[in-house]
């Protein structure tokens, strides 16, 4: 892993992003999207959690994001402490033609505010944009599209949107956080969302780079007791006697 | 939870303790029928009835039909064990008799070493055993020739057996007992009984046998099916791998040898060769049947062959969540697998996924298990791999799945001990890196490394698995680590630590050796040294181990994960709980699911101690054997760690968490069930109520449990309970209180309630205020001495005595007096006018019609010059200026037949129950009930305070229930708890509930003066405000006070009848006050701030009518 110390031409630093929200919303079609450039039409479900790394470029640095893919599943959730644990971004995605996974999006929002590291950035990604009139030619241009989309259901070549871009918008704006709309299938503004978040981590959290005892796993570490932290055994083993 | 430990701990001593249930511990020291049932693969339905040493004999595979030399063939030495269904054979030195201690029950859960947890023997259903002859023999007293059906369940009816034989191969085995004459007899008796019984059974067992595909296997070339049985996707899509390179034949080969002569599927004999041609890997068409037989899910589809069809045909065409999800993955499990992008596999897994989602609905649907039933299915028929995912989901890998997973994240926690005892100096490098072990792991156990590792490899870990169990994960996961221990000691961060992982996978198929000189080592791939080293190098990693561990970090994980669930649950709660303190949702998340949890454990007690004692009286001395505690391992089912099997109160619990916190929702009968019941202990373990104390089953509690309800599934979800109380807590606002309580009893929400909801309103408040008053009270207003210093006097608590008459007493007199003005100010039914036009403008005809239909409830003690009066001032055609128009259509009757009521002719009058007359219908709306409440200190404190406080969120009520009524003798016969339950909106009751209803009858019954005290005090309160009070007027109030007290009594009596003149002025403020009242109802939510004003006039008037008088009436009523 790639210090901070390693004098490079370029500064480089790690950054921890988790993706969170329902299941089979794209995440995975999202992360795959950004590290591969690919896309596959029936990409099996996240178990657990996948990892993957993909560097970032920017005027003045590089990034090397470090991506926790986890399980949209409901109760999948209990495990996702586990891999927000010290992170310091967070795509929270939600499909634009489910409303009810944008509810999810704001129950992570919620969860990430409150037991997240302090000062994570949050990006919230309405994904499928394909599926919608705005085809992801212009996101956000004919938002208006939205009002007949009850008719056009089901067929296929209508608009399927069913979270008009400015809920989700002033949401996003009264949390602050990033805003976007996505779409994996055709990459549109896939990588934009990445490169906002890697504009958006302050300075200061680069400086100190996850690693052994690094920052920022102190940061998280005040939130961590309350977790279904299954490293909490690291702390209270000799206690538990976990006669190992 | 809170009072897990101690319920449990109660339910021991109160169970028979030399049963020894040990509820709490269930895994520590399961029951001998759970470990019989694991050793041998079998259902909960099985029991170690009978055991007995004895030795088994195999003839020899060339052995020729009817060679009984019994010194040629195999022998073992082992155990005879029978159940209710089967008779199972091991040589693995274990007993379940009830003597036996823990360490020769569980032995089967030490090292194994190939033979597997059920070691060599057999397990035979007792329909599958086709005779058994006794033979003679010199060196045993017993000897058995046992004959199975093996071989022969195929066979079509037109075969006949015998003309067949050379096709067919008779399975027959000796078994020899060796044990005293008595226990062979007693053997052989349980055995006769059993096979009798299974006669019936041979139907199944052919069923079950005709989808196994060694039946077709063995079968003679020219008599093989066109279509033998399914053997999964892989016989329409290819199985995964080269099967050259598998070497398929030459298993299928080995195995067609073994099952002729070892018996097939149901009938197999377990040798050592089984075990081992297992390690080696299943052939294709093979593996799902021997998945089936290792894993034991083949009893499973004994017991219930058409389960799964039936399942699906069941629920055809329902839906549910789970289906839901299930149909999001269908297209995303194997993918890659060409049976799965095709309808046919995609709608076996549909079928298969969605049926157990039925059969199991507290697992439903969890991803992973898409890929695990995706993988099964390359290789079963849908019925097998449905039986089989039930034996992963309930015995396998219990908890995986489930709604909290706490299985997997136990099993990680677990997964992590043994790594660091294992390889501490790789572990401690773990821990410095902070990289978490379970983030690379858990994929591995949750979807049995088919997600993992290439399929091919995967399968040989899951042959494995299914006949050595879980432990089989660990041991594969551990070598894991070992292999690559180098490499991982290298890596500093999850990301590197992963992608050595992610290699090593897809480098399995390759040498592990590369480099060796010796041919024979370069040609070991790394998957055979992962089986080496994991089965090898971590034999000492057993089952025990594994439970241990599981033990050890059980209650911390559970602990986790509940603290995990409550803090998102609580999150996603909803507004409404908001209105409510942080601590205070807390303590109603525990109340909720501690009750929930403590209902359910308490069930199972009961269940199992009804089913012992039946158990006890059928069979107490014959039964030595006996199993004790089947279906230990569900006890602990109700935690929400372990998944919420129920997150729904219905209506008995939701009595009980009341009664839990609220000490009017105790039954009054109470004390006296527990005197007649309780002398013995074990009753009261059979007590539906467990400790607590039995709640009361009030027509309120019911309204309160349909409004909560808002879905009306006749259960209550958490948020359904939090926004309930949140409306009666959460406001802290008297408006909000009575609007509440309104509704309450506007069943269909036309903002009127009528007369049967009036009473029952009454009735409720006389319900809630039996065991005293709580909150605010102030005693400011109880006795007309009182009035001066005294009157902005401490809030008093229910038991505050003021003068003889404490707050109890006087809210008697308080709901009294609210029946009455209730009635008084209750406007008739007229549901023609209601609309448009409003009554002023609907034809005089009708009007009339309606005044005179309602007549008597309103001429309720009037006379006729008063009636002249009234209707100067009051009728309908209200003066100019009046502040109701047509505009306000639901409140502008209630006032203009209030008055208009009240031109009827004396004679009406004077059917004085009228009141009660269902005949006139009549109602109030809200602002009629919010003035009448609010005319009333005490019951405006009862809304303010009382009501609210009442519910006991935080505190509870503690463990001793409130003394039975104590506190309130004078309703002391009035039985709340023993009612039977009413019909919620039964017309008028015709004396049908006697008791409180009776009284409240009598009450209202006693109309005239009733109507008359009413407007009596407002007479005195108008006086009180325009006179502003003069020294004088006290005294008269008093007077007329003392009257009426002694007037109550006095059935039908005119009283009341003056003529003040003021009370006109009275009506008309009346009016006005009614009118406030509507326009603040017209402004919902416009913030009370508004209305305060008019609501301190109208409290203003409360002082002056005292409520001592009608008080004393009720203590009459009840003498
Ligand atoms: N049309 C369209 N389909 C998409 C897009 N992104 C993902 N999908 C499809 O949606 C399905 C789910 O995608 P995944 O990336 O696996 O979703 P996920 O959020 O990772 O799901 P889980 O791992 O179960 O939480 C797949 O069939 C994808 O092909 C998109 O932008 N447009
Ligand atoms: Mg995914």
């Amino acid at each position: 892993m790639e210090g901070p110390g390693n004098a490079a031409p370029k500064p480089s630093s790690s950054v921890k992003l988790v993706l969170l929200g329902e299941a089979a919303v794209g995440k995975s079609s999202l992360v795959l999207r950004f590290v591969n450039n690919d896309f596959q039409e029936n990409k099996e479900p996240t178990i657990g959690a996948a990892f993957l790394t993909q560097k970032c470029n920017l005027p003045t640095r590089t990034i090397k994001f470090e991506i926790w893919d986890t399980a949209g599943q409901e109760r999948f959730a209990s495990l996702a402490p586990m891999y927000y644990r010290n992170a310091q971004a967070a795509l929270v995605v939600y499909d634009l033609t489910k409303p009810t996974s944008l509810v999810k999006a704001k129950h992570w929002v919620a969860e990430l505010q409150r037991q997240a590291s302090p000062g994570i950035v949050i990006a919230l990604v309405g994904n499928k944009l394909d599926l919608t009139n705005d085809g992801g030619a212009d996101a956000g241009a004919d938002a208006g599209a939205a009002g007949d989309d009850e008719g056009a259901e089901g067929e296929g070549s209508g608009d399927a949107r069913k979270i008009p871009t400015e809920e989700a918008q002033a949401y996003a704006e009264e949390e602050g956080l990033l805003f976007f709309e996505t779409s994996a299938k055709t990459g549109h503004n896939v990588t934009d969302v990445f490169t906002a978040i890697a504009n958006a981590i302050p300075e200061t959290s680069l400086k100190s780079t996850r690693g052994p005892g690094g920052a920022a796993a102190a940061v998280g570490r005040g939130a961590d007791e309350q977790r279904v932290n299954l490293s909490g055994q690291r702390d209270n083993a000799a206690k538990e006697g976990c006669a190992c | 939870m809170l009072n897990l430990s101690s319920l449990v701990q109660k339910a021991q001593q109160l169970i028979d303790p030399t049963q020894g249930l040990n509820l709490s511990n269930s895994d520590k020291n399961p029951s001998k029928a759970s470990l019989f049932q694991s050793q041998f693969r079998l259902s909960s339905s099985q029991n170690p009835l009978y055991e007995i040493n004895a030795e088994l004999t195999i003839p020899p595979p060339n052995a020729t039909q009817g060679d009984r030399d019994s010194d040629r063939g195999y022998h073992y030495a082992g155990k005879l064990h029978l159940s209710e269904a089967y008779l199972c054979f091991s040589t693995t030195p274990s007993s379940f008799v009830r003597s036996a201690n823990t360490a020769t029950s569980s032995v089967f859960t030490g090292q194994t070493h190939g033979a597997g947890p059920s070691g060599n023997g057999f397990t035979f259903p007792l329909c599958a055993i086709r005779k058994v002859e006794r033979l003679n023999s010199q060196s045993f007293q017993f000897a058995l020739a046992i004959t199975t059906w093996n071989s022969f369940l195929s066979v079509t009816g037109k075969e006949n057996p015998p003309t067949d034989k050379k096709n067919l191969r008779e399975q027959r085995i000796t078994l020899h007992l060796a044990d005293t004459r008595h226990a062979c007899e007693r053997f052989c008796d349980g055995l006769k009984k059993g096979l009798r019984a299974a006669v019936g059974n041979v139907g199944r067992l052919r069923k079950v046998v005709a989808e196994c595909y060694s039946e077709h296997l063995l079968r003679p070339e020219e008599k093989k099916d066109a279509s033998p049985p399914d053997a999964g996707l892989g016989m329409m899509f290819r199985y995964p791998g080269d099967p050259k390179k598998l070497r398929d034949r030459a298993k299928m080969r080995l195995w067609a040898e073994y099952l002729r002569d070892n018996g097939r599927n149901i009938t197999i004999i377990r040798q050592p060769t089984f075990h081992k041609l297992i390690r080696v890997g299943l052939p294709n068409r093979l593996r799902g049947e021997i998945w089936e037989m290792t894993s034991g899910s083949i009893h499973l589809r004994l017991e219930n062959p058409t389960l799964y069809a039936d399942t699906l045909a069941k629920f055809a065409g329902k839906e549910s969540l789970a289906i839901d999800e299930i149909e999001k993955d269908l297209n995303r499990s194997l993918p890659e697998y060409p049976g799965f992008q095709d309808e046919e596999g995609i709608g076996r897994l549909r079928r298969v996924l969605t049926a157990y989602s039925w059969i199991n609905p507290d697992v439903g649907y969890c991803q992973a298990m898409n890929i695990v039933v995706a993988a099964l299915l390359i290789y079963m028929s849908e019925s097998q791999a449905f039986f089989l995912l039930s034996s992963l989901c309930e015995r396998l890998v219990p908890g995986y799945y489930s709604t909290t997973m706490y299985g997997t994240l136990l099993d990680q926690k677990v997964f992590e001990c043994l790594v660091e005892r294992t390889m501490p100096i790789l572990w401690e490098h773990l821990v410095k890196s902070d990289v978490q072990l379970s983030v690379v792991s858990l994929p591995w156990f949750l979807s049995l490394y088919i997600n993992s590792m290439p399929l091919v490899f995967a399968f040989r870990v899951l042959d494995v698995f299914f006949v050595e169990g879980p432990k089989v994960l660990f041991q594969v996961g551990l070598a894991i680590m070992r292999i690559n221990g180098e490499e991982l000691l290298d890596a500093a961060d999850d990301g590197t630590f992963i992608s050595v992982l992610k290699s090593y996978f897809s480098r399995l198929d390759e040498s592990a050796h590369p480099k060796s000189e010796n041919p024979k080592l370069r040609a070991v791939t790394k998957f055979q040294e992962l089986m080496v080293v994991a089965f090898k190098e971590f034999s000492q990693i057993t089952h025990s181990t594994i439970t241990d561990l599981r033990l050890r970090n059980k209650d911390a994980v559970l602990r986790n994960i509940e603290s995990f669930t409550k803090r998102t649950a609580i999150r996603n709660l909803g507004p409404d709980s908001k209105l409510l303190s942080a601590d205070e949702v807390g303590a109603l998340y525990d109340r909720f699911y501690t009750l929930l949890y403590e209902r359910q454990q308490r069930d199972l007690i009961i269940q199992e101690e009804t089913r012992r004692r039946a158990r006890d009286s059928r069979a107490r001395a014959q039964d030595l054997f006996r199993g004790e505690g089947e279906g230990d391992h569900i006890v602990d089912k109700g935690r929400i760690a372990l998944g919420p099997s129920t997150s729904m109160m219905d209506y008995n619990a939701f009595r009980e968490f009341l009664a839990s916190m609220s000490k009017w929702a105790v039954a009054d009968t109470q004390l006296q069930a527990q005197a007649h019941t309780g002398n013995r202990k074990s009753d009261a373990l059979l007590n539906p109520w467990g400790s607590g104390p039995e709640p009361a089953d009030h027509e309120f509690m019911r309204r309160l449990f349909k409004s909560w309800d808002v879905g009306g599934t006749g259960e209550l979800t958490l948020a359904n309970v939090v926004s309930g109380l949140a409306r009666i807590k959460g406001r802290r606002d008297i408006m909000g209180a009575m609007n509440y309580f309104f509704e309450l009893y506007d069943d269909d929400s036309d903002g009127k309630v009528d007369r049967e909801g009036i009473l029952r309103i009454s009735e409720a408040l006389l319900f809630l205020s039996r065991r005293g008053l709580e909150g605010a009270l102030s005693p400011s207003t109880s006795t007309p001495t009182s009035n001066g210093a005294n009157s902005q006097g401490q809030p008093g608590t229910s038991e505050t005595d003021l003068g003889g008459v404490s707050a109890n007493e006087r809210f008697l007199g308080s709901v009294s007096a609210f029946i009455r003005r209730c009635f008084e100010y209750a406007d008739p039914d007229r549901p023609r006018t209601q609309d448009g036009q409003a009554g002023e403008e609907g034809g005089e005809e009708e009007r009339e019609k309606a005044q005179a239909d309602n007549s008597e409830a309103f001429a309720i003690g009037d006379d006729d010059d008063e009636d002249e009066d009234e209707l100067d001032l009051l009728g309908p055609d209200s003066p100019p200026g009046s502040p109701k128009p047509a505009a306000k259509p639901s409140t502008t009757p209630a006032l203009s037949t209030d008055g208009s009521a009240r031109r009827v002719s004396r004679a009406q009058s004077e059917a004085a129950n009228a009141a009660l007359d269902p005949a006139n219908p009549l109602h109030i709306t809200l602002p009629t009930f919010r003035m009448v409440v609010l005319a009333d200190e005490l019951l405006e404190q009862f809304f303010e305070s009382s009501f609210p406080t009442s519910f006991h969120i935080m505190e509870g009520l503690g463990s001793s229930a409130p003394p039975a009524s104590s506190s309130l003798t004078t309703f002391s016969s009035i039985n709340f708890g023993h009612r039977a339950a009413m019909p919620a909106i039964a017309p008028a009751a015709q004396g049908a509930t006697r008791g409180l209803r009776g009284v409240l009858d009598n009450i209202v019954t006693d109309g005239m003066r009733v109507a008359a005290e009413v407007r009596k005090r407002m007479d005195e309160a108008q006086k009180e405000l325009e006179k502003t009070a003069l020294p004088g007027q006290k005294d008269e109030d008093d007077e007329d006070d003392a009257d009426i007290g002694v007037e109550i009594g006095v059935r039908g009596g005119g009283a009341g009848s003056s003529t003040d003149p003021e009370r006109r002025r009275v009506r008309s403020e009346d009016r006005d006050l009614l009118s406030g009242a509507d326009a603040e109802a017209g402004a919902t939510g416009s913030g009370s701030g508004s209305g305060s004003g008019r609501e301190g006039k109208l409290v203003d008037i409360g002082p002056g009518m005292s409520d001592a008088g009608p008080s004393k009436g009720v203590v009459e009523f009840e003498g």
